[in-house]
């Protein structure tokens, strides 16, 4: 590990806003977001990939921010919970379908739940209520409200 | 209120800022000028430091401080909680040159960023002297007390009734099994996470606490601080489960690292650290010895527990207060003893004796159904208690037995067939159907509820209680609408605040129960205060403008049964002021029974369970949406409990080896599919006038026991050690 004083420059959009930072290239995105934006919305669960608290999308896609460098994501577009929008402003439909079957009790994983839902259904990975818990299988809730998720994710998916 | 009012919106209130990542946990912040530290830790199982180099640490640009030992007058002793103080366990790190466990923290950096405090951790170079040390309980070197010489405390002598020993030897049927349940961590999504900074003298605390007062009187009297200057906000917790119960010990070192650097300094534990931090559900061994009558009638119980704890603090045992008053059993004898190790000090975690106790006992039930021919839903209805066994006081409710007999149907328990193995599945899967009940103390602390109504037609509830996804901020919600016919979005609740009225650990399932009557009872006096009397729903800002108040403010506290005023002196000064489950008159527990399916499947020999029914008698359902979701969350665990959980240590190395969520795997979407729930929903109206009991715990409580049995009924194998593995069922 280096112990240089050396940054280097990050140029992105997150929730649709210009960022510019200088960095240190070991920065997360997840700390990035978190430390120097911000946005704590993201949640850090384990720092290693495991629980899926902090996923956010790049570019449309689910990714686990802690473990992608910063510096990666130069040009692209970053969403995270607070950038998650309906068509009318106002809740995105999956945030509603949580709210209506209560597919949360502490919430800390909810963001990454709520990320990781809307990329599983923009997937297509909606097919089965099996294939739903496949895919959303990144994402653990100690409180075990996996019903309620599947739930939440059946009803927008079958909505849109 | 009458019938034709619109339904109340019984969701979760505090759903919104939790789907919107609005809810501010314990690190959602930062503040200028924030640092950040982090911790080095023990890499040997027990020993001391001879030298400690932070040279390299140091020399890492952005690092403010490497701090590897505090001053005894920097860090005074804060006490474990179980011994009369506020904290995880009696030692506190960095506090001399012990290593007392692998994973202890022996140093801690303080850094502008995070990389600079993560980079210069690791470059920490100490040298130890190691000693011997044992991990198991069955270790040489691990050492065996007698709970009840150890603690003399009244509460924990063990439960003698009549001559057990006797009974059993007399008794026809006789069945003898061990019940080994692992050790196990609670690892809660939200890591044990604080941001601390100070204002002149005041300390300001954010963490992730289910007890606000213990961090506060306990930095108070580590810091030699007037409780007074510290205040502790812990709004939204990312999850508790008793891990997070008392004061945990990174809070001291980052508070006095704060005042030297006169900046705020955040601390998030790193996953694999929280696993040595923080407390774990011990190791135990369950001896159990059931005699019965060949009609299945209990003679006798005898549940002898040999349950783990540290070297350096007792952490007291209590299987035998339910396994002692599932059934009507005239003998009874238990038998706690306490085996020290050398690792921190473990602690409560969900249901954190009942569900180790109730695989014992619930397994060894199992077997006797199975001996006896006797169904296992008859075997339980056929004894089922009238009153409490060991004290013989009436029970304030308790409605196991319709919630065997509505699980049974709801289940479909009588198209079980009986014999092993009989039951196979069109894929070629084993199919198991497997029945426990459990139960869970019914504890009590005080409370003290403030509300304030405004003329805008807002309440403000502030409540001694935390938030960590039971749901307690709708149970308070949905009361004070229900009362004052006020929609429950203008109610607005305040817990984990020690800003506004005391706030005692909220655990051991004593939340909701605790608070709602403080809050019924200071929605008595504001309808005392503004002279309303009519049961039906109040026009607040007339009845304001009324009285010439724009702004009313009142406040009342409850007591459990049989606790004396001075009680609140106790909730004032941080202290635990726990009651039950045995009260003068009664003897309070919740109830549950779960019928699960389990499938084993033909080549993998995977266990999968796919329906789950659950019936719980948790007096009456004040959230019945956020309640739903606590027993299905408790069926989750058990299913983690029995299939997964186990943290897992060796004896060349010391410690916890699994120290991830990728090695210490708890159950995923994929591993739960049907879970359904129903509440018995009867008032239990001689524990409060809100007529609640408990129901965090209670739903996890029986659920590994019904898995164990499922199995059995699937395999004809008895399970004797949790976690099962696929090797038990090869």
């Amino acid at each position: 590990m280096s112990t240089k004083d050396s940054t280097v420059g990050l140029a992105c959009t997150v929730n649709g806003q210009a960022v510019q930072l200088e960095l240190d290239p070991r920065e997360s995105l997840l700390d990035v977001l978190r430390e120097r934006l911000a946005l704590t919305g993201t949640k850090k669960g384990c720092d290693q990939g495991h629980c899926g608290a902090c996923t956010v999308h790049v570019d449309g896609r689910r990714v686990v921010s802690c473990l992608t460098p910063a510096i990666q994501v130069t040009g692209q577009d970053v969403t995270t919970i607070e950038g998650v929008v309906g068509q009318d402003g106002g809740l995105h439909p999956l945030q509603q379908a949580f709210i209506d079957n209560d597919a949360l009790q502490c919430g800390y994983c909810t963001p990454g739940q709520i990320m990781s839902g809307i990329a599983c259904i923009a997937e297509g990975h909606t097919g089965t209520d099996d294939e739903i818990r496949e895919y959303l299988s990144g994402n653990i809730c100690r409180c075990g409200a996996y019903v309620g998720i599947v739930a939440a994710v059946r009803q927008t998916a079958d909505g849109a | 209120m009458t019938v034709t009012d619109p339904p109340i919106d019984t969701r979760r209130v505090d759903a919104y800022e939790k789907v919107t990542g609005q809810a501010r946990y314990g690190a959602d912040r930062v503040p200028d000028g924030l640092a950040y530290a982090t911790f080095a830790t023990a890499r040997i199982g027990k020993g001391r430091i001879t030298r400690i180099d932070t040279s390299a640490a140091e020399a890492v640009p952005g690092v403010q401080l490497v701090i590897t030992r505090f001053e005894p007058d920097e860090l005074h002793d804060v006490g474990f909680i179980m011994a009369g103080g506020y904290a995880i366990q009696s030692l506190q790190p960095l506090r001399d040159d012990r290593v007392a466990y692998r994973g202890q923290p022996i140093a801690m950096v303080v850094a502008d960023n995070l990389v600079a405090a993560t980079e210069a951790a690791l470059l920490i170079e100490p040298e130890y002297e190691p000693e011997p040390f044992a991990v198991k309980i069955d270790a040489e070197g691990a050492n065996t007390l007698v709970q009840e010489q150890a603690i003399p405390l009244p509460f924990l002598a063990d439960i003698k009734l009549g001559d057990a020993d006797a009974a059993f030897k007399a008794s026809p049927v006789r069945i003898t099994g061990t019940y080994e349940h692992a050790a196990q961590h609670a690892v809660p999504m939200e890591p044990n996470a604080s941001v601390v900074r100070w204002e002149g003298d005041k300390l300001i605390v954010n963490d992730s606490t289910q007890n606000a007062n213990a961090v506060r009187f306990g930095l108070a009297t580590q810091l030699g601080l007037d409780p007074a200057d510290v205040e502790v906000t812990s709004p939204y917790i990312g999850g508790g489960f008793g891990q997070k119960n008392s004061m945990h010990l990174h809070l001291g070192p980052i508070a006095v690292a704060s005042r030297r650097l006169k900046r705020p300094v955040k601390m998030v534990l790193p996953r694999p650290q929280t696993f040595h931090t923080g407390s774990f559900r011990p190791n135990t061994v369950h001896t159990v010895r059931l005699g019965a009558d060949e009609n299945g009638t209990l003679r006798s119980i005898i549940h002898e527990i040999d349950a783990q704890t540290s070297r350096h603090d007792l952490f007291p045992n209590l299987s035998t207060e339910v396994s002692s008053r599932l059934y009507a059993v005239p003998a009874f004898r238990g038998r706690h003893r306490l085996v020290q190790t050398d690792v921190q000090t473990p602690g409560y975690m969900r249901a954190p004796h009942e569900s180790p106790a109730m695989f014992a006992i619930e397994s060894a039930m199992d077997e006797l159904a199975h001996l006896t021919g006797i169904d296992p839903v008859e075997l339980r209805l056929a004894n089922d208690a009238a009153v409490d066994p060991v004290t013989g006081l009436p029970f304030s409710s308790r409605h196991l037995a319709e919630c065997l007999r509505r699980g049974a149907a709801t289940f479909g328990w009588e198209k079980r067939n009986p014999v092993p193995g009989s039951m196979v599945a069109e894929d070629g899967s084993i199919i198991g159907w497997g029945v426990a009940a459990g139960c869970y103390p019914g504890n009590i602390v005080p409370a003290i509820a403030r509300l304030t109504a405004t003329e805008d037609g807002t309440i403000t509830v502030a409540v001694g209680g935390h938030e960590m996804g039971q749901g307690i901020r709708s149970a308070v919600a949905l009361l004070v609408s229900r009362d004052l016919g006020v929609p429950v979005n203008r109610v607005i609740v305040q817990v984990g605040d020690t800003t506004t009225v005391p706030q005692h650990l909220t655990a051991g399932s004593w939340g909701t129960a605790a608070a709602l009557p403080a809050v019924q009872a200071a929605v008595d006096e504001l309808r005392k205060a503004l002279d309303v009397t009519d049961p039906d729903e109040v026009d607040l800002p007339a009845a304001l403008h009324a009285k010439g108040k724009p702004v009313l403010t009142v406040e009342a506290s409850t007591l459990g049964p049989g606790q004396a005023p001075p009680i609140l002196d106790r909730l004032r000064s941080g202290g635990l002021a726990i009651g039950g489950p045995v009260y003068p008159e009664f003897v309070t527990f919740s109830w549950i029974a779960h019928f699960v399916e389990v499938r084993i499947e033909p080549t993998t020999r995977r266990i999968r369970v796919p329906r789950v029914v659950s019936v719980a008698d948790c007096g009456r359902v004040a959230s019945p949406v956020t309640a739903a979701s606590q027993v299905r969350g408790g069926v989750v665990w058990g299913i983690g409990a029995a299939l997964r959980e186990e943290s897992d240590v060796d004896d060349r190395f010391g410690g916890f080896l699994n120290t991830t969520l990728e090695e210490y795997p708890v159950p995923v979407n994929a591993d739960i599919h049907q879970i359904e729930v129903d509440f018995i929903d009867e008032p239990d109206l001689l524990l409060n006038p809100v007529g609640v009991k408990g129901v965090g715990e209670v739903s996890m409580v029986g659920v590994a026991a019904a898995i164990a049995n499922a199995v059995f009924h699937a395999t004809g194998r008895r399970m004797h050690r949790l976690p099962i593995r696929l090797e038990d069922v090869l």
